[in-house]
């Protein structure tokens, strides 16, 4: 029978037939082809497909169709059949559907009769599809394209997926993942390599962002070519490593052989949560020493997280969780002082003050904290604190003058400005508009004392 | 009060001042020689004084000035009624839109509280004839329009019977039902346009603004509402046209609910946008309003995976109609899939993690009974969804997450049924035999706080734990094919009965302790109380947190403790029997 004829036989009783495309060859989706595509390629896993369909049960009857909504259907192309897992679809879309879209041409026009078991079931799909039906579908295909993965959805990386993955699960920001990576622009190869990293650190090893942000969208066992735009590359500035110009786009192949994602606090028990707390400990302190503030904040706040609320430990596992959880929170505020965030320094010094009462760096650290937020009485007593319980820390002593100056500046300052006030009050009663010059100069004596602690602040930083 | 003769040199002024020579002064004194007419019941007369030809130029220029005290006419019903109706009709037609709409805007800003709904359906017909004559910036206007009326109904108080929402004392479903009136011929317009051309920037605000429109609508009134769909109340009425306006605006149900990104979510809040888009989820998967033009070529695993979402965002309330609605997605959610079909990956997702811890707070703090239970039921159907390793994960997680004998014992029940199944023939291979039994024993056979513990506290889940226990000893065929598997359940078996043992001593001399100073008190009350002690712990098994025993009154205390020593007894003869149980299977093999 030609594509014509079928098409004129219109909406009654549909005859199931065609050619059987399941892998498993068991006759549940066979296709007949209406009309040929005129595309040469096949759309990918992954693709986001844009389809017109009309859907009949074998009756006849019409029960869903894209052409009344006048709006075309896309989702994104699955993988269909898995292997024997039973008939669970990992797909947005039934089975038939994902192994029958996967075959289509573009402008192709194409019949799919689905048995139950690769479409809904015993379950049916209340109120429109009744347990057990046979689905045909008349299918056409307008487009296909890759996916953009980027949270604007700017376009700036697309993926194209080759091999499929495995499971649902992705690796996270911190994850240890197996990959191979090759790079490639304007047809040259710039970068080949295996390599095993935990994903944050992919910086370092001369990877854009994109790469990692690629990365972090891939299941396990994915293979995928990804088009990344040069604001998820090299940027502007280009690579000189390797070669790249600015604002050059950049293509990677990416294999994610292996990934293991950081497991869930729950699911630790308290050996395996000190063990990796120590493990994280030395990550964070080495991202410390390389200067990178944030990442090593996000090791320590692993480590508060995991034993924050662990109860029920024995004496000595007890004792080594509140150790690490004070040196947690005692670098946390360190990385914060860095950061610039006073706050959260505060946060974590009183939580280091709770496990540790008189904790010489809490104390400190707060001090500083406080110093940086210019209250100054506060910070005071914080140094003070520090100087009293421990006379040999010089550092305290000299930052408990500094503050005293500091409010003694402070309240000059707020003399000259209620004085002012009240200068300018009575300048205004008695209208010496002269005045306000004097004022003015005032105002600028004061910019230069600020610069001038401004550098005192440095210096006193440098001895800490 | 000015005399006649003042009024007429006033009215001859301004029929010869040009509009752009007229005070503020002017608009006040026609508007207070309007509202003065009016009070006089001179409707009539009013009337015919704006209709007069010589007249129209200041009616047109101040006319709008009257639209507030005509339109407290109308809602007062005084008996001018008609007259003030043709009067705001003349005025909806010679004043300019843009100053009508002005004033129609303030006067919904002013509402006055008692009287919303009635000010609210006396407005909607004239504010909808205004906002059609609009030129440029309609958009903007309508969605005004639009979210000012709504922010007044939100005042009303919803009805919670259907009594109630057909007697609809307080007008709120009637001005639903205009507010969707007024929509209406916007929605038409967008859905008219074609849609080959590109919208104008116009086109696009209206789009949006009807968008914002349905969104409210669905978190205020539509989330709180209760819903049936075999009386199809006003408030379902509302909920179709809503559900029915989202595609006719070009936003397909599937696309909101599915493949929402987060920009564009950007345009609300993200929260109440979520809410939004649940309850959306809610009237089409349960309600099955516009289930017609929903796609029906998902896979029901993806529609549960994107459902999930608003399923954990609903749980997460303490409204009780917000709980309904969730555990009411819930199930339908899983209704469709199959059961032992979901796999062990799937709780890796935030929200398959967030959705269950959701529902097992409403379990052990929900107050409402009528929520545990149907909640209780969708936790078993979660259960029976997932694969054999899934529910594996699943139960270590809530045994170290609830912290909540009741649902421990819960999952234990649930850890025998799965034993049970996997000795079934053709089920071996189910996880629930060999190692992976151990590691779940391991965190159902222990006491958390040693010899310590409040036995009457765990005492749910000690005996569950106990039951199961005896099962697997006296099904010992099928563990004992893997010696060592057999020989460390013994090992864990030991240790916990002799811990057990420790713990059930130190308890009953507490509570018999505790008891007898009780008695000595009050020996008489005793007494009357003692019939009830059985009672009592059955109800408490899955109902709200153990409470401390001195908030009790010392009849309840005495029940508690009664039927605590109760329980120990039982649970001492569990093991006097476990023991035997042993002992038997020992003499036979050897």
């Amino acid at each position: 029978m030609t594509a014509e004829e079928q098409l004129s036989e219109g909406q009654h009783a549909i005859p199931m037939e065609g050619e059987d495309i399941t892998p498993k060859k068991d006759g549940g989706v066979l296709k007949l082809v209406k009309r040929e595509g005129t595309g040469t390629e096949l759309p990918m896993t992954g693709d986001k497909v844009f389809v017109h369909y009309v859907g009949t049960l074998l009756d006849g009857s019409h029960f869903d169709s894209s052409r009344d909504r006048e709006e075309k259907f896309s989702f994104e192309l699955g993988k269909g059949c898995v292997g024997d897992q039973s008939s669970l679809s990992l797909g947005q879309v039934i089975k038939a559907w994902d192994i029958g879209v996967a075959t289509m041409k573009v402008g192709e026009l194409c019949q799919l009769s689905c048995k139950p078991e690769y479409a809904y079931g015993s379950a049916g799909s209340p109120p429109k599809i009744p347990p057990n039906a046979t689905l045909v579908f008349e299918v056409e295909l307008f487009e296909f394209r890759g996916e953009d993965i980027t949270e604007a959805e700017d376009g700036g990386i697309v993926r194209r997926i080759i091999t499929k993955g495995q499971g649902y699960s992705k690796p996270n920001e911190g994850a240890s993942v197996d990959v191979t990576v090759v790079g490639t622009c304007e047809g040259r190869v710039f970068d080949e390599r295996e390599l095993k990293f935990e994903v944050g650190d992919g910086e370092g090893l001369g990877l854009p962002v994109g790469v990692e942000k690629a990365i972090m969208a891939m299941e396990q066992e994915e293979e995928a070519i990804f088009n990344i735009k040069p604001k998820y590359g090299f940027g502007n500035a280009g690579n000189a490593k390797y070669n790249i110009p600015g604002g050059a786009t950049l293509h990677y192949k990416i294999k994610l052989t292996a990934f293991e994602k950081a497991k869930e606090s729950w699911e630790m028990n308290t050996v395996e949560k000190l063990e990796q707390s120590t493990i994280v400990k030395d990550k964070g302190t080495q991202y410390f020493k390389e200067g990178k503030y944030k990442q090593a904040s996000v090791q320590y706040k692993r480590i508060v997280s995991w034993l924050e609320h662990e109860s029920g430990l024995s004496e000595e596992d007890e004792k080594n969780a509140k150790a690490l959880r004070l040196a947690a929170h005692l670098n946390l505020a360190m990385c914060f002082l860095k950061l610039q965030e006073p706050n959260t320094v505060l946060e974590n010094c009183d939580k280091a003050l709770e496990l540790q009462a008189s904790n010489e760096k809490a104390l400190f650290r707060r001090g500083e904290a406080l110093f940086s937020m210019k209250e100054f009485d506060r910070a005071r007593d914080d140094f003070q604190q520090v100087v009293q319980l421990y006379p040999a820390n010089k550092a305290a002593k000299s930052q408990v003058s500094l503050c005293q100056k500091r409010i003694k500046e402070q309240h000059e300052k707020d003399k000259l400005i209620y004085g002012n006030m009240f200068q300018k009050f009575a300048d205004r009663d008695s209208k010496k508009e002269a005045e306000t010059g004097k004022s003015e100069g005032k105002a600028s004596e004061n910019d230069g004392m600020e610069v001038e602690n401004g550098e005192k602040e440095v210096a006193s930083e440098a001895k800490v | 009060m000015a005399t006649e003769d003042q009024v007429k040199d006033m009215i001859h002024r301004w029929q010869n001042t040009p509009e752009d020579d007229l005070k503020p002064e002017d608009y006040e004194q026609f508007k207070s020689l309007g509202s003065a007419s009016l009070t006089q019941g001179d409707g009539a007369r009013l009337m015919e004084f704006l209709q007069e030809e010589k007249n129209q130029g200041m009616v047109r220029s101040m006319g709008c000035v009257l639209m507030a005290p005509l339109l407290a006419q109308v809602v007062k019903k005084e008996k001018s009624l008609a007259h003030c109706q043709a009067a705001i009709t003349h005025l909806t037609t010679t004043c300019r839109p843009n100053q009508l709409l002005h004033s129609l805007l303030e006067l919904i800003e002013d509402i006055d509280p008692g009287a919303i709904s009635e000010t609210v359906l006396a407005l909607v017909p004239h504010l909808q004839t205004v906002l059609l004559q609009l030129g440029d910036g309609k958009a903007a206007c309508v969605g005004s329009a639009l979210s000012g009326l709504q922010r007044q109904l939100s005042r009303l108080p919803l009805p919670y019977t259907r009594q109630q929402e057909e007697a609809d004392e307080h007008g709120l479903c009637r001005g639903y039902g205009a507010l969707a009136a007024l929509a209406r011929p916007f929605v038409e317009e967008v859905k008219r346009r074609n849609g080959d051309r590109v919208a104008t920037a116009e086109e696009e605000e209206l789009r949006t603004e009807l968008l914002k429109f349905c969104m409210r609508s669905l978190r205020e009134p539509l989330l709180e509402a209760e819903l049936n769909r075999d009386s199809k109340s006003s408030l379902w009425l509302f909920a179709t046209e809503i559900m029915l306006s989202l595609p006719a605006i070009q936003e397909s149900p599937s696309e909101l609910l599915f493949f929402s990104p987060p920009k564009k979510s950007a345009q609300l809040d993200v929260s109440p946008a979520m809410e939004s888009r649940a309850c959306a989820a809610y009237l089409l998967f349960v309600q099955l309003i516009g289930i017609d033009s929903f796609p029906a070529v998902f896979s029901p695993l993806f529609v549960l995976q994107r459902n999930m979402d608003y399923i954990s965002q609903l749980l997460s309330s303490k409204n009780e109609s917000h709980l309904l609605k969730g555990l009411a997605l819930f199930a339908k959610s899983l209704e469709r899939v199959q059961d032992h079909s979901l796999p062990v990956s799937l709780l890796e997702l935030k929200s398959f993690y967030s959705a269950p811890q959701n529902l097992r707070e409403v379990l052990t703090d929900c107050p409402m009974r009528h929520l545990r239970q149907s909640g209780l039921q969708v936790f078993q159907l979660f259960i029976d969804k997932l694969d054999a390793e899934a529910k594996h994960k699943f139960f270590r997680c809530m045994l170290k997450t609830s912290n909540h004998a009741g649902v421990e014992s819960y999952i234990v029940k649930n850890i025998r049924n799965q034993v049970e199944f996997s000795m079934k023939p053709g089920n071996a291979n189910n996880g629930f035999l060999g190692e992976e039994l151990l590691s779940l024993l391991g965190l159902v056979l222990c006491l958390p706080q040693g010899a310590g513990t409040d036995l009457l506290n765990s005492m749910d889940r000690v005996m569950e734990g106990l039951n199961l226990l005896r099962y697997l000893l006296l099904r010992d065929e099928d563990l004992r094919s893997t010696t060592d598997v057999w020989e460390k359940l013994s090992g864990i078996k030991d240790e916990y009965l002799k811990m057990l043992r420790v713990c059930l001593g130190i308890s009953r001399g507490y509570y018999s302790a505790e008891l007898k100073a009780l008695r000595a008190d009050r020996k008489m009350k005793a007494k009357e109380a003692r019939e009830a002690a059985r009672s009592s712990r059955l109800i408490k098994s899955m109902t709200v947190k153990h409470e401390e025993g001195s908030n009790m009154s010392p009849e309840v205390q005495h029940q508690v403790l009664q039927s605590a020593l109760v329980t120990f007894d039982l649970m001492e003869s569990l093991i006097v029997r476990i023991e035997e149980i042993t002992e038997e299977k020992l003499k036979i093999p050897n």
